[in-house]
């Protein structure tokens, strides 16, 4: 079986007495796509806080490659190779689409201020192989960043491209691990099929993918493995097939509903 | 009122913008990357010109000296200004504003108006009361004749080296990893922290850079009007956030721009008759009608997301614009449908409000063609100036560096 890439070991956190993640664990193994599903509040999200560094959790480890990284600071767990997406897009809009996908690499180059300022042979390699790379990410997405719009600022990307932008600019950390919240979120479905198989492709180029989807078609089409969760707790792990007939999973995103209805 | 008379107004208008300049950046840099009024920043400026002034002091220039040992000493002045202040810029970040970050935004205000008081007092402690004398044998004397105005040296000298620090800023900023890593951490400080940005280590790099600026202003004004005094960075600061603020505060060009209109403002208001006044509401207008008709719709048409782009879309952001203020209210008062269209609509207004009231002191001052205001006039207009921008237009004339986050 192939290497364990994350391993989650029991973490918890609670916001004042709700448990948003309840003694969570699971492992993502390298080159799979995990999916994360679970009714609204279920504490996805929190789960890839917890993971990327932005909440520390309140008891429970988290080893990336069997080293604990749970504690270390948000940019410390970037470097050492997980890189996400966010369901809130949160990326630098004023910057060129370009400048976003060189942030990402931000912690990959080593030229410091001297070096900046006096531009310094060193710097001039290591910026000119930075943008080479970064246009190489861009060019995954055949099509949706051509060169000449690189210059052009991100928030003049449409709503897919600039989540599609995102993915380029975790992509640019070279991670380990890719943590996609809701890549396919807001998008009408021949875009999601498109993402879906940029997905699957990513996956295939040798990326481990651990998403949070919505999208039962994207779900089904696109994972080896489904982790549903529920009031912050797994409740069901597998196949796709096997974890979307799962009893305990229709009866959360049932019970859901007919509380929503309810209400 | 000669050509000459108006060009060397110009002159010294274009100079003290580009020092408010070079303080304006410091504020702007800051509140880019903080959303914090770095209300010290002033007495940052007014350190930096007692290091150098005093430093030129205790090496005792004179007009003996030869010129190029004066360089010399001129050179470590300045060094040892921009290092110290710099320094203590670098300080005032990880003592007054770092442990506070998170706090509501005054507390952090608070904070910076406390050192602002401490350096002043600090100053008179050290020096005294009374001004600090630039030694003039360090002052380059002199004057050229240009277009028949005679200007001085200094003026030049500052000139060129403000535009060469801004150009030397615009690359740091644009073409640098550190300056990608500032414009990064000022749009979304824990996404770049996600990123592997050391925001930290980003922030203080701004406040080394802004202070580092300041102090070289404050050696300019120590060297451009001979002395300096603990107080002296209190009005200057001030100055500067107006212009800060007029270009649009977190937009570093906008800080230049919004300098050089101050500074040019102050030395035209009070050297002028209104008669010649008007004439810059007449340029003011004829700018303001370009943005309107021309440039605010172009650029409106950039945001429109790819899925909504089609020419009858285009068509209709420009006719509320062009056609304002008809379609621009007939939007306004409608439902409201389309966030993009309501929003430029709302522009349109104001660009057209702002357009009629540049109109209006256009015909008031070209009816009291002869009347000139008096010296003293000087910080009312700046300040006039800041009133107006707050009224008409508190995002500044570049727009402030928004947070868009989409
Ligand atoms: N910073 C926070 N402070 C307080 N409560 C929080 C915080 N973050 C999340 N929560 C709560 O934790 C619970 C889980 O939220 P989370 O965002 O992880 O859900 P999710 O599974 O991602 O849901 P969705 O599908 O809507 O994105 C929710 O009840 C939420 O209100
Ligand atoms: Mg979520």
């Amino acid at each position: 079986m192939a290497e364990v890439v994350l391993d989650v070991r029991s973490i918890t956190k609670t916001f004042g007495g709700l448990k948003a993640v309840n003694d969570l664990s699971f492992v993502v193994r390298e080159g799979e796509i995990v999916s994360l599903i679970g009714p609204n509040g279920s504490g996805k999200t929190t789960t890839f806080n917890l993971i990327t560094g932005l909440y520390e959790p309140d008891s429970g480890d988290v080893l990336l490659k069997d080293e604990s990284i749970a504690g270390l600071k948000p940019g410390q767990i970037y470097e050492r190779g997980i890189s996400r997406t966010f369901q809130m897009l949160r990326l630098f809009s004023n910057m060129s689409i370009l400048d976003n996908v060189l942030v990402g690499m931000h912690g990959r180059t080593r030229a410091n201020v001297i070096d900046c300022m006096l531009h310094t042979p060193r710097m001039r390699r290591e910026e000119a192989e930075s943008v080479a790379r970064a246009k190489e990410i861009l060019g995954l997405f055949p099509g949706r960043f051509p060169a000449s719009r690189h210059s052009q600022p991100a928030l003049s990307l449409s709503y897919a491209n600039r989540r599609r932008l995102e993915i380029a600019r975790a992509l640019a950390g070279e991670p380990a691990l890719l943590l996609l919240d809701e890549p396919v979120a807001g998008m009408n479905p021949a875009e999601s099929l498109e993402v879906m198989r940029q997905i699957r492709d990513l996956r295939d180029m040798g990326y481990t993918i651990l998403m949070i989807e919505h999208d039962m078609n994207v779900i089904m089409g696109a994972s080896d493995r489904v982790i549903a969760m529920d009031h912050g707790e797994k409740i069901a792990e597998g196949a796709p097939q096997e974890v979307a007939n799962d009893p305990a999973v229709v009866e959360a995103y049932l019970g859901k509903r007919g509380a929503d209805t309810a209400s | 009122m000669s050509f000459e008379h108006v060009f060397s107004l110009t002159v010294s208008g274009v100079t003290v913008g580009m020092i408010y300049a070079l303080i304006a950046l410091g504020y702007t840099m800051v509140y880019g990357v903080l959303q914090l009024i770095n209300f010290a920043h002033g007495e940052v400026f007014t350190v930096g010109g007692y290091i150098a002034a005093s430093t030129l002091i205790w090496i005792g220039v004179d007009a003996s000296t030869p010129l190029w040992v004066k360089l010399g000493y001129f050179a470590l002045a300045l060094v040892v200004s921009v290092v110290v202040t710099a320094t203590l810029g670098w300080l005032i970040e990880r003592v007054a504003y770092r442990p506070l970050r998170g706090r509501s935004r005054i507390i952090p205000l608070l904070s910076a108006i406390g050192v602002s008081i401490f350096l002043q007092n600090l100053l008179i402690v050290i020096f005294g009361p009374e001004p600090i004398i630039m030694p003039t044998a360090i002052v380059p004397a002199g004057f050229v004749n240009v277009f028949g105005a005679r200007v001085r040296i200094l003026q030049i000298i500052v000139i060129a080296v403000s535009l060469l620090l801004m150009a030397l800023l615009t690359w740091i900023v644009k073409g640098t990893r550190i300056g990608k890593a500032m414009r990064a951490t000022s749009q979304d400080r824990e996404a770049a922290e996600m990123m592997g940005i050391e925001t930290n280590r980003t922030i203080s790099f701004t406040f080394v850079i802004g202070s580092a600026l300041a102090a070289i202003g404050g050696f300019i004004v120590a060297m451009y009007y001979g002395s300096l005094q603990f107080d002296t960075g209190f009005l200057y600061g001030l100055k500067a956030f107006t212009a800060a603020v007029l270009g649009g505060i977190g937009n570093i060009p906008g800080a230049v721009v919004g300098s050089l209109i101050l500074g040019l403002a102050e030395n035209w208001g009070v050297g002028l008759t209104l008669g010649l006044l008007a004439w810059l509401f007449v340029v003011g207008l004829a700018l303001g009608l370009y943005i309107q008709m021309v440039h605010a719709p172009r650029r409106r048409i950039d945001h429109i997301a790819d899925e909504f782009r089609t020419p009858e879309y285009e068509g209709r952001l420009k006719a509320v614009y062009r056609l304002a203020p008809v379609v621009a209210v007939k939007t306004l008062l409608s439902e409201r449908t389309d966030a993009l269209v309501h929003v430029s609509a709302r522009h349109a207004v104001q660009l057209m409000a702002g357009n009629l009231v540049l109109f209006a002191f256009a015909v008031v001052f070209f009816m009291n063609g002869d009347v000139q205001f008096s010296s003293k006039w000087q910080h009312v207009i700046s300040f006039a100036v800041l009133m107006a921008i707050l009224m008409f237009r508190p995002s500044g004339i570049l727009g402030e560096n928004i947070q868009e986050k989409v």
